[in-house]
């Protein structure tokens, strides 16, 4: 019976139908009191699509009203249905949560990887314990590069076509990489930062970076180097990890506590007194999750009110956030884990142990994967 | 003459830049009714995306209640423009759907290509008669590599950092390739699955095979090979096809005409009749598409809850043996007819058919993101879609 069929499904040649679907018994897919008009399509569309269920399995009730509570429930489905079709993952039909330490495609980059950025196709990741910066494929994990970094490397920039990187120093110093060109030695476009700069952002303009040692340093790129670099100090005490919103920096400084949001200039406009621990946060579009200790803060970048102070993935030395598009995912050092929250409605998805002693730190997104640099393990962990 | 054009057209130009945009002549864009307040970008941005076209051509009605069928309309038009404008194909400036497939789409392949995956940048393909699994770069079509010794390589599977091969015997292997490695021999990881096995998922900690013999076998990925295999034969005749929803695995059974919804451990929960002599399927996010061999059809499967949307005929089905998805539509190979089918995701609306040529039978396919790959395996070659 088996052979039978399958040497059917070999040597059929099948007439063509008229078309259409079936299965479906009232006169608008399932529902009996809609007319199979203009409208019947995109009715059918979101009951295809889970955002209607329709007010009975059989009916629409296409001439009601929507109130405001029916009406958050079709938007935040729409949403959620949008993000997941759109997504990266979608198209290459992963739609597989990482759940096991066995299951993460981990490459072996160095010594201490500390920070990992994405330029969308190959990964570079700062190793102070090598002081390379390593350059890693996205899509197979593949070692490509590794470049001679100068003193210690940190924190990661892609932008303007250049990968730049923070020297943890004293003053501080920016290094470039061309990535058209054969690997070398990093270029310094500047040796004149403040103190200890951990982690870079890009405005559109200018490069900023967070310097621990009390400062934040405005760079212009251009020009060969030096580059010009405005060092400001005023009511920073350990600042950390620094973002870009579109329409504002924002720091986070570990020292004080606090997320502050920076004017053009570097001046503090707006202070958001979060709690201790704060490290590197990221910028899912909307609000900044800002990592800390054992929480992680949602903050509305628009107003810098606090949304949600989250500990429900029970981690209690997080480092980096990062966002790709529909989840943030949190690094947590001495706790060897990774937490994933749903962006959209900051839900807790899980969590996930990489190994003692592997001391996740720096995370990234390049669209279809997180990268995380497991500094304590030498890795790049694909989750 | 041309410095003064130059400097009138910079002039217009800065105009344009300083004011509103023309054309638009009521108080919020066409619309006489809506006050230019903090309301009216929003309204703006759906007249602009097309989303509302307002209640006549120059009033929007702002206080007007919704009713459920204008709304539908409204989330319809919202879901369609935001996959289309946030799509890579979009981005690449490519609103095209091939209609004609030319030779210069065409990449060579062995004798009897079968699967295609995508790893996001290079396509690797399976071919059970030359027992290679071959890497094809997706950006411009050119050979990479072939990685040899694998008997009867079939269906493929991209994860966790590495290409997995499940070898079409009795009894079923898995095969793995480190893609960061130099081409060489494939690494085999396990060797006891169940016979035939057709096609793999993975769930996020565990490979699943879909073994021909009537079987599913759970892999669990560890350091050294072999891997442990654990096989289930329980209320199977014939799998062929797996997806994995984010929740659950889903098997098909060609023989059965059955698609299953399993447990963790391999357990049927749920069973739905699809077609006749259901192949190789896809998740897109909501719903599960079956192409039916036989019958010609797509059943169309709402993962939630098990029920069956729609069966869709028509649309130049001929022998539907695999669907892709691309993130907006999706697509089905007809082995027996040499063309794929397109459907519209979201409203399963058709999107017309391709001939892929007398002879060609298309059999796997998969989507990069930016384009759908089809293998040929009649005439031994990859199609670009």
């Amino acid at each position: 019976m088996r052979l039978r069929r399958f040497a059917a499904v070999l040597t059929a040649v099948l007439a063509l139908f008229a078309g259409g679907a079936a299965g479906l018994l009232g006169t608008c897919g399932p529902f009996t009191d809609m007319a199979n008009d203009l409208f019947c399509p995109f009715v059918l569309e979101i009951f295809y699509l889970g955002i209607t269920t329709g007010t009975t399995a059989t009916t629409y009730s296409p001439g009601d009203s929507v109130s405001r509570l029916q009406m958050a429930a079709f938007l935040s489905r729409t949403v959620d249905s949008v993000l997941l079709r759109g997504s990266r993952r979608a198209r290459l039909n992963q739609f597989w949560t990482t759940q096991a330490a066995t299951a993460l495609g981990v490459t072996e980059v160095g010594l201490t990887p500390q920070f990992v950025k994405s330029d969308c196709t190959d990964l570079w990741v700062s190793d102070p314990g090598l002081q390379i910066v390593a350059r890693v494929r996205g899509s197979d994990g593949a070692v490509l590069e590794s470049w001679t970094s100068g003193i210690n490397p940190r924190g990661v920039l892609v932008a303007s076509g250049r990968v730049f990187i923070a020297a943890n120093t004293n003053p501080g110093r920016m290094y470039m990489i061309d990535p058209s060109e054969p690997v070398g030695s990093v270029t310094t476009v500047s040796t004149a930062l403040g103190v200890f700069p951990q982690t870079l952002t890009y405005d559109g303009s200018n490069i900023w970076s967070a310097n621990s040692g009390g400062s934040v340093s405005i760079i212009t790129p251009g020009g060969p180097p030096p580059w010009t670099v405005t060092t400001v100090t005023a009511g920073f005490s350990q600042p950390n990890g620094t973002l870009f919103d579109g329409a504002n920096v924002w720091v986070t400084d570990f020292g004080a506590q606090r997320l502050f949001k920076l004017d053009g200039n570097g001046a503090i406009l707006q202070t958001v007194t979060l709690g201790s621990g704060l490290a590197w946060p990221a910028f899912d579009g909307t609000n900044i999750w800002a990592p800390g200790g054992g929480s992680v803060w949602v903050v509305r970048a628009s107003t810098g009110a606090v949304l949600a102070t989250l500990t429900d993935n029970g981690l209690t030395n997080v480092q980096q956030a990062a966002f790709d598009g529909r989840r943030v995912l949190v690094t947590s050092g001495s706790d060897h884990r990774l937490a994933l929250w749903k962006a959209a409605d900051l839900t807790a998805i899980g969590s996930l142990d990489t190994g003692a002693g592997t001391s996740p730190l720096g995370a990234c997104s390049d669209g279809k994967d997180f990268w995380v640099a497991l500094s304590g393990a030498g890795g790049l962990a694909r989750f | 003459m041309s410095a003064g054009r130059v400097l009138r057209g910079l002039l217009a130009a800065a105009a344009v830049l300083a004011g509103a945009a023309g054309g638009l002549i009521g108080v919020c864009g066409p619309f006489t009714d809506t006050a230019n307040d903090g309301f009216c970008p929003f309204v703006l941005e759906i007249f602009t995306l097309n989303i509302t076209t307002g209640t006549t051509a120059t009033t929007f009605s702002p206080a007007d209640n919704v009713t459920r069928l204008q709304m539908a309309a409204f989330l319809s038009r919202t879901v369609d423009r935001t996959l289309q404008r946030g799509s890579r194909r979009a981005s690449l400036d490519q609103f095209w759907k091939t209609q004609t497939l030319h030779d210069e789409a065409l990449i060579a392949l062995g004798s009897s290509p079968g699967f295609v995956k995508s790893d996001g940048a290079d396509l690797w393909i399976s071919d059970q008669t030359d027992d290679l699994i071959t890497r094809i770069r997706g950006s411009d079509g050119k050979f990479l590599q072939n990685w040899i010794s694998s008997v009867n390589p079939s269906g493929l599977l991209v994860a966790i950092g590495r290409i997995f091969a499940a070898g079409n015997l009795s009894p079923g292997r898995l095969y793995m390739i480190d893609p960061g490695q130099n081409a060489g021999a494939v690494t085999t990881v396990a060797t006891t699955l169940g016979a035939f096995p057709q096609a793999l998922v993975f769930d996020g900690v565990k490979i699943w095979s879909g073994d021909f013999s009537g079987s599913v076998s759970i892999v669990t990925p560890g350091s050294v090979a072999p891997w442990t295999v654990a096989t289930v034969t329980t209320g199977f005749d014939a799998v062929a096809g797996m997806v994995f929803d984010g929740t659950s695995v889903w098997a098909v059974d060609t023989n059965a005409d059955r698609l299953f919804k399993l447990d963790s451990s391999g357990g049927i929960l749920q069973t739905v009749t699809v077609g006749n002599v259901p192949g190789f399927p896809v998740f897109d996010g909501n719903n599960i598409w079956v192409p039916n061999v036989l019958d010609p059809s797509i059943t169309v499967v709402r993962a939630s809850n098990g029920a069956i949307l729609a069966t869709l005929t028509g649309n130049g089905l001929g022998g539907p043996y695999q669907a892709a998805f691309d993130g907006e539509r999706v697509l089905v190979t007809n082995q027996s007819l040499g063309s794929v089918s397109l459907w519209k995701a979201a409203d399963l609306s058709p999107l017309g058919f391709v001939s892929t040529g007398g002879g060609t039978q298309p059999h796997g396919a998969c989507s990069d993101g930016v384009h759908f790959w089809v293998v040929l395996n009649g005439s031994g070659s990859l199609a670009r879609f």
